[in-house]
């Protein structure tokens, strides 16, 4: 067990290292960010000093070893726009995305689940049709329009809630329902798919042959066993909300990560950019690993496969 | 008797009462923003060539001397300056009894060490040309210069954050990181709190030298998202707002209660003709050039774009800038266009190349490209994200036909420097005459003299039809209905609300 653990923790560091040399390459190759913070028609003169106080005159080898050994001492630069340490700025966001993301993981839940099991216990019906065409509206319809017509209609039409900002709970209603839909419609698709694999198993059949009254086959027999697919993808997804609301943190001027890496990369913010996409990088690493560590010690025979 | 005194007293108070309760700041006013503030912003020590940090600056600073309604370099914390005959010294003194906002009085001794704290954009140059900078008394400050610097004004005051003044004892206190997290300064507002990217709050302060402000608390929220700025605003969560544009500002426009206030800014359009120095071009031949000018209608672009908001002065020189000359106009005549054309010997026009862009501007840009086309004149668009445009424009990797704009703070020797002068960040090629005039005004000490040349090379761009000018961009905010002075436009040129102890909510 003790060497499947290192094992599985040193893929996890060579993952990281990957990422961190792939995210620091790929965000240089958008170009030099000291034009994106003078006006047009500035002197080179002025557009030099910048670079060399943000320290982008040096060797890129050189950037990279710094940026790997501030980063081993927990430190991760300071942010190019802001002037401020990345790690503060991230940490003042993570509260509001935490917030917003479990809002929409209750909301992607409570949708998701029991309409995947209505759509799989009523396959080909109503509730089933109805069932797809709410996934594939969720799933195709762009976050930032459908948080456009939420604002419209909830904020400027009824006056109900607030169009931007956070603050209060009336603050999270519109970007948790915006951002919940696609991961709702995820959630469904998966729920009906698994529920459907589990109805059409030897061991349901035999509790319905045993005359067990078909919702107690469905909610202690088949739901518990389809869940399983459902919250480990509920689990990465949670993960997802977190860090890459990009476009309905946006919309909604909503305080979190996904703002924050949206305007690292509108100003070529290389180290928010960068400490943004590691700790997503992380988290979801770390995640990973767990889900490794409790698979092996559920079933042996992963453990003594590594 | 006593009683009659009394009562006289009582009556005298009750009277004084409302005028100094009306006097006090009260209510709040929000702005829905449409950048993101930073930390850098509120430090005059790091500030860099844009004009978004002087929506924070009006605020929480005050400089020596700035820009305000009635004059574009008002004193405000110097009462008055003055240059020695030879041009290489100036004195600066200081407006008497002027605070910060911590109680600390301001001296000389802020002024310099603000001067030598300063490492934004304009501080190599700055440092380079000046010699040191001097308290010679409490209320008197010495700028040394190392040569005689006509344009010394222009820099220091209003084009760098190195006259707007920090206080030296509290930043000396807190240091630079404290004093970005909880700045004080002499502007006519305080700092209350700042979540960078989401909010910064303001409050008034009542001491402010020039008069205490009519609203109470400033709040700036950033809003990235245009409608979403728009609704806000409709529904009354923001007072003012900032950069709503096309559609939505017509929205804005019709929308009962709310007011759109567009606001000329410093930042001139034009198209450069980048190869009217190679003999061979069709460019080459000034008719073709005053073909193209006469071509493009400039009234209906500004009319489709910023609902006629934007400013037509046929320059690359903005309008409120110092030593800024009018050329005449060009006028839409397209039929004279085709006759220039006829006579330069293109009658069916000719293929121009490449016509570069910044891709935020293309559709102004494609609009120009079509009207060029009317008269033959085919080019193929080619817009490009700003950053790589400009850096590959700075390059001198650009050909044919450009876009070009500028909204750097300066004169107009400053802006002819950058794009019109031999040896300029964006200049393709240059004319003898002008680049001559242009070493003669830069040791020119008599402003009177300097003025003439500047508008000789003015004119001469003017007559060699150097390029196509568009517009002076109007950027187009608005205001809901609790706003009596929202404080746009007040300042020419300046894109934001200010001066803010002017702004006032309806009673």
């Amino acid at each position: 067990m003790k060497k499947f653990i290192l094992q599985r923790l040193m893929y996890s560091l060579i993952s990281l290292f990957l990422l961190s040399l792939t995210i620091f390459l790929f965000v240089r190759l958008t170009g030099d960010p000291t034009v994106l913070l003078v006006e047009p028609g500035a002197s080179k003169d002025d557009m030099a000093m910048i670079r060399q106080q943000l320290g982008l005159d040096r060797p890129l080898y050189v950037q990279y070893a710094t940026f790997v050994a501030d980063m081993a001492r927990g430190e991760f630069g300071k942010s190019f726009y802001y002037r401020t340490p990345v790690l503060e700025l991230y940490m003042s966001r993570l509260p509001s995305s935490l917030l917003l993301a479990a809002a929409a993981m209750v909301f992607s839940l409570v949708i998701g689940i029991p309409s995947g099991i209505l759509a799989a216990v009523k396959v080909g019906k109503f509730w089933d049709n109805a069932g797809k065409i709410f996934a594939l509206l969720g799933l195709s319809m762009p976050q930032f329009w459908v948080g456009l017509l939420l604002i419209l209609f909830f904020s400027v039409y009824l006056g109900w809630l607030p169009s931007s900002g956070s603050g209060t709970i009336w603050h999270v209603i519109m970007p948790a329902f915006a951002l919940g839909w696609f991961f709702a419609a995820a959630h469904m698709r998966i729920t009906r798919s698994s529920m459907l694999e589990v109805l059409g198993s030897e061991y349901v059949k035999l509790a319905r042959l045993k005359g067990l009254p078909e919702k107690r086959v469905i909610v202690k027999h088949a739901l518990k066993n389809a869940l399983i697919p459902v919250l480990t993808l509920a689990g990465i997804n949670l993960v997802l909300m977190v860090n890459v609301a990009v476009v309905v943190e946006t919309v909604f001027a909503w305080p979190g990560i996904g703002r924050l890496l949206y305007e690292g990369i509108a100003f070529r913010d290389f180290p928010v950019v960068q400490t943004t996409v590691l700790l997503s990088g992380s988290m979801i690493v770390v995640v990973n690993l767990i889900v490794d560590v409790l698979y092996a010690v559920i079933d042996p025979r992963i453990r003594l496969g590594a | 008797m006593r009683i009659v005194y009394a009562m006289v007293a009582a009556v005298a108070l009750w009277s004084a009462a409302p005028s100094s309760v009306a006097a006090a700041p009260e209510g709040q006013l929000t702005w829905g923003v449409h950048i993101t503030l930073t930390p850098k912003y509120i430090d005059p020590g790091e500030m860099e060539g844009l004009i978004t940090p002087f929506m924070i600056m009006y605020a929480l600073h005050d400089g020596l001397a700035k820009a305000m309604p009635d004059n574009p370099l008002a004193p405000s914390l110097a009462e008055s300056w003055k240059s020695s005959p030879d041009g290489k010294t100036w004195d600066f003194t200081l407006r008497k009894n002027v605070k910060f906002h911590n109680g600390d009085p301001l001296t000389a001794e802020d002024v310099k060490f603000t001067f030598e704290r300063y490492k934004g954009t304009a501080a190599a140059m700055l440092k380079e040309k000046i010699a040191g900078v001097d308290a010679v008394g409490p209320q008197h400050v010495r700028v040394r210069l190392k040569a005689p610097w006509p344009d010394f004004l222009t820099f220091y005051l209003s084009a760098s954050g190195a006259g707007w003044i920090v206080p030296k004892k509290y930043v000396e206190k807190v240091g630079d990181e404290g004093y970005k997290k909880a700045p004080v300064g002499a502007g006519p507002y305080k700092f209350v709190s700042f979540t960078p990217g989401v909010e910064l709050v303001f409050e008034a302060f009542d001491g402010y030298w020039r008069k205490a402000p009519n609203v109470k608390r400033l709040v700036f929220k950033t809003i990235p998202d245009e409608a979403t700025r728009l609704a806000a605003l409709k529904r009354g969560e923001i007072d003012v707002v900032y950069s709503v544009r096309g559609e939505l500002a017509e929205e804005l426009q019709r929308t009962p209660g709310l007011a759109l206030k567009p606001v000329v800014i410093q930042a001139p359009q034009w198209v450069s003709f980048l190869d009217q120095w190679d003999p061979k071009s069709p460019w080459h031949d000034r008719r073709v050039r005053l073909a193209a000018n006469l071509a493009v209608d400039r009234k209906s672009i500004n009319q489709a774009i910023t609902l006629g908001h934007s400013r037509i002065t046929y320059s690359l020189i903005p309008s409120t800038f110092d030593f800024y000359w009018q050329p005449p106009p060009y006028p839409f005549d397209p039929a004279q266009a085709k006759k220039l054309m006829a006579e330069a010997g293109y009658p069916n026009g000719f293929d121009a190349g490449d016509y570069y862009m910044d891709v935020a501007y293309a559709n102004v840009q494609e609009i120009v490209a079509n009207y060029l086309q009317q008269i033959g004149i085919k080019s193929k668009l080619k817009p490009v994200e700003r950053a790589a445009f400009w850096s590959n424009y700075g390059d001198k990797k650009h050909k044919n036909l450009s876009y070009t704009a500028s909204g750097a703070f300066g004169n107009a020797a400053t802006r002819l420097a950058s794009f019109v002068v031999k040896g300029g960040p964006y200049v393709y090629g240059s004319y003898p005459d002008i680049d001559g005039l242009f070493q003669e005004q830069a040791g020119e000490l008599d402003r009177k003299k300097r003025e003439a040349l500047l508008a000789k090379i003015q004119q001469l761009v003017h007559e060699k039809v150097m390029v196509l000018p568009i517009w002076e961009l109007g950027f187009l905010n608005g205001h809901g209905p609790r706003v009596q002075e929202s404080g746009l436009g007040l300042i020419p040129g300046h894109a934001y609300s200010a001066p803010y102890e002017d702004v006032r909510l309806k009673k």
